[in-house]
């Protein structure tokens, strides 16, 4: 095992610090660490996109990310977009339009979106499809996760 | 002390760390580096960070024409360039063509280029644009064309210790550039790609093709390059594919047998080559 490296980062608002070993990554600190599950570890090698998470504001990949390598950096999870007006209408839109069944997929769909919508307030079938690629789901068939992107884009912008 | 992540603020700094930890592994995005950590294909026991290197991030116009990439400029940020105008247009299309918007977030050009995978989008697209990789080493920088710099299957022109610092781009010329790329699904490396770009010189045409996905690097020919260029026939486009496809050496696996990546070269070399003799004549 080799030797541990100090890490102080911010979660969802909150300082936190943690020794890690350097190839930890910022999904295992997360999830095994500080018990944030939201993130999903699927494929681990960064195409699945259920880990999707913000850090200092850009959406990343957490399992491609060494926690080591985030040191005073701020990280978003799910579980600390609860005010978030953007996350709510997606929720809300998701809900309605059938966009998830299982649910493995949907935190990183969220903050996928949530990033998407940032950049474009009112995106086509198309860009939304673009803007979504990354992230995989096994249930849905897509088109209804369009509808609800699309959905909650005309309403935060109504 | 030779454990664990270092953060030069510095080129010579990287330079003298790489020289100190011979078993440390640079890091940029993280995108491809941090996948084989994960798939343990790589361990490294040491880290040299390049993320406080402001020298790295920069996409900078080059007095003589051309631009100076450095090797931290992000996938989202050189697919979004819009300074890349007539043939270098090639370069912003592979780039708005990687995995997906969360990982070229992550991902820089730097970090693909030193990991050659064959399957990645900016290897054809370099050797295309006729673009020159920037290493530096302790004795000093030196520019290599991409076409030499990459050798074999995820091995470069590289030594130990050394970085590749920037990738340079020649001043654009009239006409375009374009990457087309054949995956199973969106965001999947290429089961084959094609980068091509196409001067307009009066009434010829002055084109480089390069094949990507087909062996363990670019594929680019001198002949089929000529066949390409002046005032080319059907023919020549035909004779042209068929080199290409002969001195393929691709390789099965997931995205495709050799036998049906063979197929796609002259098919899709065609495509790419119509379209672009169609954009460069409106673009005169």
């Amino acid at each position: 095992m080799s030797d541990t490296l100090h890490v102080t980062i911010k979660v969802n608002e909150r300082s936190v610090a943690f020794d890690v070993p350097l190839t930890e990554t910022l999904l295992t600190s997360l999830r095994d660490r500080l018990q944030l599950t939201g993130a999903k570890r699927g494929c681990n090698q960064g195409v699945c996109g259920a880990c999707t998470v913000m850090l200092d504001g850009v959406a990343v990949r957490a399992c491609l990310s060494l926690t080591a390598n985030c040191e005073g950096q701020s990280v978003l999870t799910i579980e600390g977009t609860g005010a978030d007006r953007a996350i709510a209408a997606l929720q809300d839109a998701f809900i309605e339009a059938g966009a998830l069944q299982c649910g493995f997929c949907t935190p990183g769909q969220l903050i996928a979106a949530r990033a998407l919508l940032e950049q474009n307030s009112d995106p086509s079938v198309e860009e939304v499809q673009k803007g979504m690629s990354g992230n995989l789901c096994r249930c849905t068939g897509y088109n209804k996760i369009i509808d609800a992107v699309r959905t909650a884009a005309g309403k935060l912008h109504a | 002390m030779d454990t664990g992540l270092f953060r030069p603020a510095s080129v010579a700094e990287a330079l003298a760390l790489l020289a100190r930890l011979p078993d440390a592994k640079l890091i940029s995005g993280g995108a491809s580096l941090v996948a084989m950590i994960n798939a343990r294909l790589a361990e490294p026991a040491a880290l040299v960070s390049l993320a406080g290197i402001e020298e790295l991030k920069e996409i900078a116009e080059a007095p003589g024409g051309g631009f100076r990439i450095g090797a931290m400029a992000r996938h989202r940020d050189l697919a979004a360039e819009s300074r890349f105008s007539g043939t270098l247009a090639v370069l912003q299309m592979a780039a708005a063509q990687i995995a997906n918007a969360t990982v070229r977030n992550m991902g820089t050009i730097g970090g693909a280029v030193a990991h050659a995978d064959p399957g990645l989008d900016y290897p054809p697209a370099l050797v295309a644009a006729d673009a020159r990789i920037e290493i530096a080493a302790a004795a000093g920088r030196r520019r290599m064309a991409a076409a030499e710099f990459f050798v074999d299957w995820f091995t470069t022109a590289l030594q130990p210790g050394e970085m590749v610092s920037a990738v340079h781009l020649p001043a654009a010329r009239p006409g375009i550039g374009l990457y087309h790329k054949f995956a199973r699904v969106s965001g999947d490396y290429a089961t084959v790609s094609v980068a091509l770009t196409m001067v307009r010189e009066g009434s010829a045409i002055s084109t480089r093709a390069a094949i990507g996905g087909c062996g363990p690097t670019p594929l680019m020919l001198a002949e089929a390059n000529r066949l390409l260029s002046g005032d080319p026939t059907a023919e020549d486009l035909r004779r042209a594919g068929n080199l290409l496809q002969a001195a393929a050496d691709p390789v099965d696996d997931v995205r495709g047998s050799a036998e049906y990546r063979l197929m796609l070269i002259p098919r899709m070399l065609a495509r790419a080559f119509d379209e672009a003799r169609l954009h460069a004549g409106a673009a005169r």
